[in-house]
């Protein structure tokens, strides 16, 4: 499954364009994040990608085929949305909640039977807030509503998921429940799509990532969008990308350290080749397959490869080198961390490190 | 209330709807000036049906003639309106949008004016009527929703289009013939069930029904009526279709109603109300139960309209009397209201 945006425009008032040409795709397993200062319109172009809105110019392709051709319920089906969660209207119960979320399956008259409730309680369950079941929405915190959300969204069984800032206004735990949980829908082969303030979160978490500034968009993986230079010229912010290391893995973070000048010189930096050795430790001999995959799309570059199953403690491990251009080696590095319960370290040779 | 199976009712509480109106209505038969026991009304319908003759004949007279038509339109205009109440709160998603603060009554009531003043047969005043409602709420609507607009926009512009239509009533008044049309016109317009017959029922009794069954198999759907614009959307529903038609039913009951017995407040937005506060918002059981409660208070206050005095007492005079008390007192105790 593939969903795409081609040469889409959209303006309010047919005066001024809030964005344009935006152009994307992204497919199933993967996760997308959109990054934008506020009233950049994220929102925006999401409820243009699912048809809420409609494009001026360019379209949305589902597997190809135009989704204002496919239908309301048929589009629904396939894909699912999850609105911000600014506070509850209503005060349905999180089971209630959930079943609305079925309602595309029932015809007009009927109301949910045995089937649709039960579906409902596993989706509770598979997102640990089966203890919610009965709460009313109106007296849940902010985390718990998010949650509720995302299980009215997944109960459909969805295989486009769009989220709205999934993770703003939630403290530091909940922000964790709702990323892993993103993280999780896309390792199980569901095309995520989320909107967020964040730029660390788009690098910690999403494949490739998508930045809208002033009408502008860039597009690719994230470890090529999401540069320092990128995120200067969009948030208006001087930041550095660390990263920091854990016996694990290395996790990237952004540091804003000041509001950049206006006339500041953004510097470009050479995309150099470079030799590097990727270490990959996988729990899970399932995931075998999915970097196994990966690294053939990365075929050009290897130049050595290793692996070996040790069953004693049930992991696999691989072990690849890479000549080829910083930017890809970098680029392959960061997809393959996003891959749940994976161990990943890259190591450069020094003397390139030198250079730059 | 805890809700083990989606929101539907359990059995007791079905029972409990179904028969505690019918009971009420045995009671209302024999109350009024002539008290008739429970045992002969009974008797009574009983004779009616099979055409014996087991009653006094004044007795039989009095309950198939006069009471019968009068509670059945009570029933159904309790029915119709707090039904039509409930679909407005959740259309709206504010739980002060009722047929009155919606200025839906209203217009229905100028509309049944206007009926009354060209001389229109029962048939002809609940069209204009219902013309005249319609045109209400969408204009309520076009006026007072949208981007960016709050709850209480939507309740201003209702009370504005209300007082609009209010004013043509009166207009309507100041041109009727003082002698024959005004009094009429005044009279049916504080709300009265007297001039209940057959004969008004089977013209008004139709729409209240329809609309009534179309929104109680619809009520599972209902529960996308509250959502916002892009989560009703997302769930696949045809969300529009599903406006449009309550829109058109709630219309259609207020309309009917308010041409049978004039404007009739509170009961719209007092009985969902309560229904609300006992079985949360669920439609699956918040339909059934405004029905029946609405059928219920609407019968126990006309009964009261009709048995402590000679003259019988408008019954809008009686539902804000009793209602406004007591919705008060509802308010205060569950600490306010929500969707």
């Amino acid at each position: 499954m593939i969903l795409e945006v081609k040469g889409g425009r959209f303006s309010y008032d047919n005066k001024k364009d809030v964005f344009s040409d935006v152009n994307f795709s992204v497919s199933s397993g993967e996760l997308l994040a959109i990054l934008g200062p506020n009233g950049a319109g994220k929102t925006t172009l999401l409820r243009c990608m699912t048809g809420m809105l409609k494009w001026k110019d360019g379209k949305s392709l589902i597997d190809g085929s135009d989704i204002r051709r496919m239908g309301e319920k048929k589009l629904w089906g396939i894909m699912s949305y999850v609105p911000q969660a600014r506070g509850a209207a209503t005060s349905y119960s999180a089971l209630e909640t959930v079943l609305i979320g079925r309602s595309s399956n029932l015809s007009l008259f009927s109301s949910p039977g045995k089937h649709d409730i039960e579906k409902a309680e596993s989706v509770l369950e598979e997102l640990s807030i089966a203890h919610l079941r009965d709460k009313p929405l109106s007296k849940m915190s902010g985390g718990e509503l998010q949650m509720v959300l995302i299980a009215r969204a997944l109960v459909s069984d969805p295989q486009i998921l769009i989220l709205d800032e999934p993770e703003s206004n939630l403290d530091f735990k909940n922000q964790l429940i709702v990323l892993n949980t993103i993280s999780r829908l896309a390792s199980d082969g569901i095309c995520c799509i989320f909107n967020t303030h964040y730029p660390e979160h788009a690098l910690q978490r999403a494949d490739r990532s998508l930045i809208l500034s002033g009408g502008k968009t860039i597009f690719g993986s994230t470890s090529q969008v999401l540069t320092e230079e990128n995120i200067e010229r969009t948030f208006g912010v001087k930041a550095i990308i660390g990263e920091i290391e854990t016996p694990h893995s290395v996790f990237k973070n952004v540091v804003p350290l000041k509001l950049s000048d206006d006339n500041a010189l953004i510097e470009k930096s050479d995309d150099e080749d470079a030799l590097a050795s990727i270490t990959i430790i996988a729990d899970d001999f399932e995931k075998a397959n999915h970097i196994n995959a990966l690294l053939h799309e990365y075929g050009d570059i290897i130049i050595g490869r290793m692996g070996m199953p040790y069953r004693k403690r049930n992991v696999f491990i691989i072990n690849t080198t890479f000549d080829g251009k910083k930017s890809r080696i970098e680029e392959l590095s960061h997809r393959l961390s996003l891959i749940p319960s994976v161990s990943v370290k890259t190591v450069y040779q020094k003397d390139t490190e030198q250079h730059k | 209330m805890k809700n083990s199976s989606g929101g539907r009712l359990s059995a007791p509480w079905i029972i409990f709807l179904i028969v505690f109106p019918i009971v009420l209505s045995i009671i209302a038969l024999g109350s009024g000036r002539i008290w008739i026991t429970p045992v002969d009304t009974i008797k009574a319908i009983i004779s009616k049906i099979t055409g014996q003759q087991l009653v006094d004949k004044m007795v039989m007279s009095t309950i198939v003639n006069i009471r019968i038509p009068r509670i059945l339109l009570a029933l159904l205009a309790g029915m119709g309106l707090s039904c039509a109440g409930c679909a407005f709160q959740s259309l709206f998603a504010n739980p002060l949008a009722t047929p009155d603060t919606l200025g839906v009554a209203s217009g229905a009531s100028f509309g049944a004016a206007f009926g009354i003043l060209i001389g229109f047969k029962m048939l002809g005043i609940q069209i204009t009527s219902f013309i005249f409602g319609a045109a209400a709420v969408l204009m309520t609507w076009a006026a007072g929703s949208g981007r960016g607009k709050g709850l209480s926009s939507v309740v201003l512009s209702g009370i504005m289009i209300g007082s609009l239509f209010s004013a043509l009533v009166s207009l309507i008044k100041f041109v009727a013939d003082a002698e024959s049309q005004l009094p009429a016109i005044t009279y049916w317009l504080m709300g009265s069930l007297s001039n209940a017959s057959y004969e008004s029922l089977i013209y008004g009794a139709p729409p209240i029904l329809l609309g009534i069954c179309v929104l109680f198999l619809l009520r599972w759907r209902m529960n996308l009526l509250p959502l916002s614009e892009d989560e009703a959307r997302s769930s696949g529903v045809n969300i529009k279709r599903l406006r449009a038609v309550t829109v058109i039913c709630a219309t259609l009951m207020t309309a009917s109603c308010v041409s049978m017995c004039g404007q009739v407040g509170w009961v719209g937005l007092l009985v969902p109300h309560m229904c609300r506060m006992k079985f949360s918002s669920n439609h699956m059981s918040l339909v059934p139960a405004s029905i029946s409660f609405g059928a219920s208070f609407m019968l126990i206050v006309d009964t009261i309209a009709r048995s402590v005095s000679a003259a019988d007492i408008p019954i809008s005079i009686l539902t804000a009397i009793i209602g406004a008390p007591f919705f008060i007192y509802l308010m205060r105790k569950s600490g306010g209201w929500q969707l």
